[in-house]
């Protein structure tokens, strides 16, 4: 039992980086808060059942689009409210606000359209029957999802350390001002950091009806607060340190739900105060800034 | 130089910020009505030195002393009311407060004794016209006033005083060194962290000259800017 | 200080208002929560508008209220007014073991509550504890029930946060809160005891919160952990000290009135309209009035009570 847990929690982990990663390489990069994160990764989730059910297209399909037209409307979105918010002097504060604002909004807007119905994927799409992982069974479309997860992660890795924009994505994470000063365009680094993070955000959602049972409009809070507490045990700002944040967080649910399940909601909520209070900088970061 | 006890004694303070040692053992001492100037490069702790002593950082090593009593560790309020007080490199007044709700803090809870006549050191500070403007509404050198009426407003025994000068017009930098001599020449003792020698040689009775987080030099300015060590720093360093 | 006057005419003319309402419209419920929600918004307004911690889980201390209030009568028969105090106690109690939060600054501290306030909930509603909160089945408090009595002491709580407001905007320590949210480390050199100053206000804050719940409870007698500890309670008081502008005992106020007045006219058949609506108003605010309606006032010079 110990063992299945422990497996089950990473492939979990490595679903729950991809969750928090965006809402990290957001912080990282601009330094705000994407309050709005779950809610874009609901509406993921409504675009893979509304591709499904409509074209009957294959998730991994809809991940594929969905992250396209993500970086395609998160680009724009950026201009229209980033640099705005950047030039406030609590800019922090009032970005929590301005996409808490918009998670209202996109909440709205979602139940308009679909009602208030959980809607789920059929989990035969993603493959029958469990899958032997070092003596655990687990259901397949659990290791599609975490293995979906790991490529997505593997491919942020790739664009921030193998080509010349994710090299000018990290001297704006390191330093805004530096890079400003050194002529990179820092705003067309950010959008597009900003459209990732949002694609990203929306794969993860395409996948939530498999790892998290169901999707409903009202899914976001809860998706952001997990997703918290990911990037905080990870480490806030560094993208990388999410995948450490990701695979503790799994594995740690994971033995909440198999030795104390029903007190395996509180997890994410004491984890997040935890690691706030006692390592603010992460339990990888160095101390960098005081939070 | 001074006759008198000194006020505040610095001995050996170390403050480390991770591996590096922003202040790497400063010792230096301050006698009432004395003005002493804190230089050296960028970098050498002069900003720190005063953090340190203002209680915004627990000293890492050695102590500061203040009325023969070790205050290395207390909290900046309490300090406050003890009569030590500072102005800011960049001003930080309250921004949505009025200038005159800015000193009323300070009267109010950083005062140990009488609370001063705010009205009359406003005036003296020529921010009484803007009495009722939002701080935010000032600019950069009134800010930096601001700061030092606050701080004058909780009737400080000892104040530190980092970059005032900076920003100034040639004509407020001299009312602005008169006024430091005047408070000094009332019983105040004064460390002045700053760039502009000119401002330094005017206001100071001997300065302590800092690199890499320690004095190497104490005396008058006169003398500082003919020892080959001063010179070698300055001219070695990034600013002059 | 100088004393502003119109700073206690607002308020005297709100619970005038509420206090005849009753005679005069049928929807009692309706008024309890417009001056629940005034409270709130005005208990939301001590921590944010004075010290700048904005607790996205402030539904937390309305909901230990409520819960202090359910267990008091439930397991120890209290009196509602005996229970009263053991729902504001809750809510203290809660704020005390919350305070190492506010070491956290701007974004981490919202998130924090945020997750605290869900951490309560996940306690109290958990099955595992249903001998003693009776879990996520909510409670019936049907023995104490009294709607009428309930409303006038509920608007006294609204007083009472009338009162604090007003206290803080005339007094040198609600002056030294706001040192405090502008700069920290200038207040402390002022003189100002930073620590102290956020415990204040974060502890009467929790404190007003405590006794809306506990009064909620009492009114409703019947909820669930469900409403106890609804987000959304959190996000209206938010949303309304933001909308009219905070520190100023006018903005919440004109937040509740114009804001839970629409609520009440579409959100209550098609809440998804008003969340739109509403989550439109703080995009728009936040980009071109960040400190709310009032701000139109305030900004020309004018002082808004």
């Amino acid at each position: 039992m110990l063992i299945g847990a422990v497996v089950a929690g990473v492939v979990f982990g490595l679903y729950f980086a991809l969750v928090g990663l965006g809402l990290n390489l957001v912080f990282g990069v601009m330094r705000i808060v994407n309050l709005a994160h779950g809610d874009v990764l609901m509406l993921g989730g409504y675009a893979a059942w509304w591709l499904l059910s409509a074209f009957g297209l294959h998730p991994l399909v809809a991940a594929v689009l969905v992250l396209g037209v993500f970086i395609a409307v998160g680009y724009p979105l950026y201009y229209l409210v980033v640099p705005q918010l950047q030039r406030a002097r609590d800019s922090e504060m009032l970005s929590l606000i301005l996409f808490f604002g918009l998670s209202q909004m996109i909440e709205a807007v979602t139940t308009i359209a679909v009602g208030t119905t959980e809607r789920s994927l059929p989990g035969r799409m993603l493959g029958i029957g469990p899958f032997i992982l070092l003596g655990a069974r687990l259901p397949k479309p659990w290791v599609f999802s975490g293995v979906v997860s790991a490529v997505a992660v593997a491919g942020v890795y790739l664009y921030l350390y193998r080509t010349r924009l994710g090299m000018l994505t990290r001297a704006v994470m390191v330093s805004r001002d530096e890079a400003l000063a050194t002529g990179i365009d820092v705003h067309r680094v950010s959008a597009l950091a900003f459209g990732i993070a949002l694609g990203l955000a929306g794969v993860a959602g395409v996948f939530a009806p498999f790892m998290l049972g169901s999707i409903t409009p009202a899914m976001g809070p809860d998706i952001n607060l997990t997703a918290f507490a990911v990037i905080v045990v990870g480490t806030l700002g560094n993208p990388l340190g999410t995948v450490a944040g990701g695979v503790i967080y799994g594995v740690a649910l994971m033995l909440m739900q198999t030795y104390y399940s029903s007190w395996a909601n509180l997890l994410p909520n004491l984890l997040l105060i935890a690691v706030l209070l006692v390592r603010p900088e992460g339990l990888f970061g160095r101390k960098t800034r005081r939070a | 130089m001074s006759p008198e006890q000194p006020l505040l004694v610095v001995t050996d303070l170390v403050k480390r910020f991770g591996g590096f040692r922003a202040l790497d053992g400063v010792s230096f001492h301050l006698a009432p009505g004395e003005v002493l100037g804190l230089v050296g490069p960028n970098g050498s702790g002069k900003t720190t030195c005063i953090n340190v002593i203002s209680g915004l950082y627990p000293p890492d090593g050695g102590g500061v002393a203040y009325l023969g009593r070790a205050i290395g560790g207390v909290p900046s309020h309490l300090l406050a009311r003890r009569g030590i007080n500072r102005t800011y490199q960049s001003p930080k007044p309250f921004l949505s407060l009025t200038v005159m709700e800015n000193v009323l803090v300070a009267a109010t809870y950083g005062n140990g004794g009488t609370p001063p006549d705010l009205m009359g050191l406003l005036a003296s500070l020529e921010l009484d016209t803007l009495a009722g403007r939002r701080a935010g509404e000032l600019n950069s050198a009134q800010q930096k006033t601001l700061d030092l009426a606050r701080a004058l407003a909780t009737g400080p025994r000892v104040l530190l005083v980092d970059e005032l000068a900076a920003g100034l017009n040639p004509a407020e930098l001299g009312r602005m060194a008169d006024r430091l001599r005047a408070l000094a020449a009332g019983g105040m003792a004064l460390l002045v962290v700053e760039h502009l020698m000119g401002f330094i040689d005017r206001v100071t009775d001997r300065v302590v000259v800092m690199n890499a987080g320690r004095e190497f030099f104490e005396g008058t300015l006169a003398t500082a800017i003919k020892d080959p060590e001063v010179i070698r720093v300055f001219l070695g360093g990034a600013h002059g | 200080m100088r004393k502003h006057p119109a700073d206690l005419i607002l308020p005297a003319l709100v619970l005038a208002a509420f206090a005849v309402a009753p005679f005069l419209y049928s929807n009692e419920l309706m008024l309890f929560n417009f001056i629940a929600f005034l409270a709130l918004a005005q208990g939301l307004n001590i921590v944010y508008g004075f010290t700048g911690y904005l607790p996205f889980g402030y539904v937390g201390f309305y909901g230990a209220g409520a819960y202090g209030f359910a267990l008091a009568v439930m397991h120890l028969h209290a009196p509602p007014l005996a229970a009263m105090a053991a729902g504001a106690g809750a809510a203290l109690l809660l704020a005390v073991i919350l305070l190492p939060l506010l070491r956290l600054s701007g974004a981490y501290f919202a998130i924090a509550s945020l997750a605290a306030a869900q951490a309560v909930y996940e306690v109290v509603s958990n099955p595992a504890l249903q001998h003693i909160t009776k879990g996520p089945y909510g409670v019936s408090l049907s023995a104490v029930f009294a709607p009428r009595f309930s409303y006038y002491v509920a608007l006294a709580i609204l007083g009472v946060a009338f009162a604090l407001v007003v206290w803080l905007r005339n007094s040198r320590f609600g002056l030294a809160l706001q040192a405090i949210r502008e700069d920290p480390v200038s207040a402390g050199m002022a003189g100002v005891s930073v620590v102290r100053g956020r415990t204040v206000a974060w502890l009467l804050s929790a404190l007003v919160a405590g006794l809306v719940g506990a009064v909620f409870a009492w009114h409703i007698s019947v909820f669930y952990p469900d409403t106890a500890f609804d987000l959304g309670v959190s996000i209206f008081s938010v949303v309304f000290v933001l909308f009219g502008g905070a520190t100023t005992l006018t903005g919440p106020l004109l937040g509740v009135l114009i804001l839970y007045g629409v609520y009440n006219a579409i959100g209550i058949t098609v809440p998804q309209y008003f969340q739109f609506i509403y989550g439109a108003l703080i995009v728009g605010l936040v980009l071109f009035l960040p400190n709310g309606l009032v701000s139109l006032l305030t900004a020309r010079g004018l002082r808004v009570p």
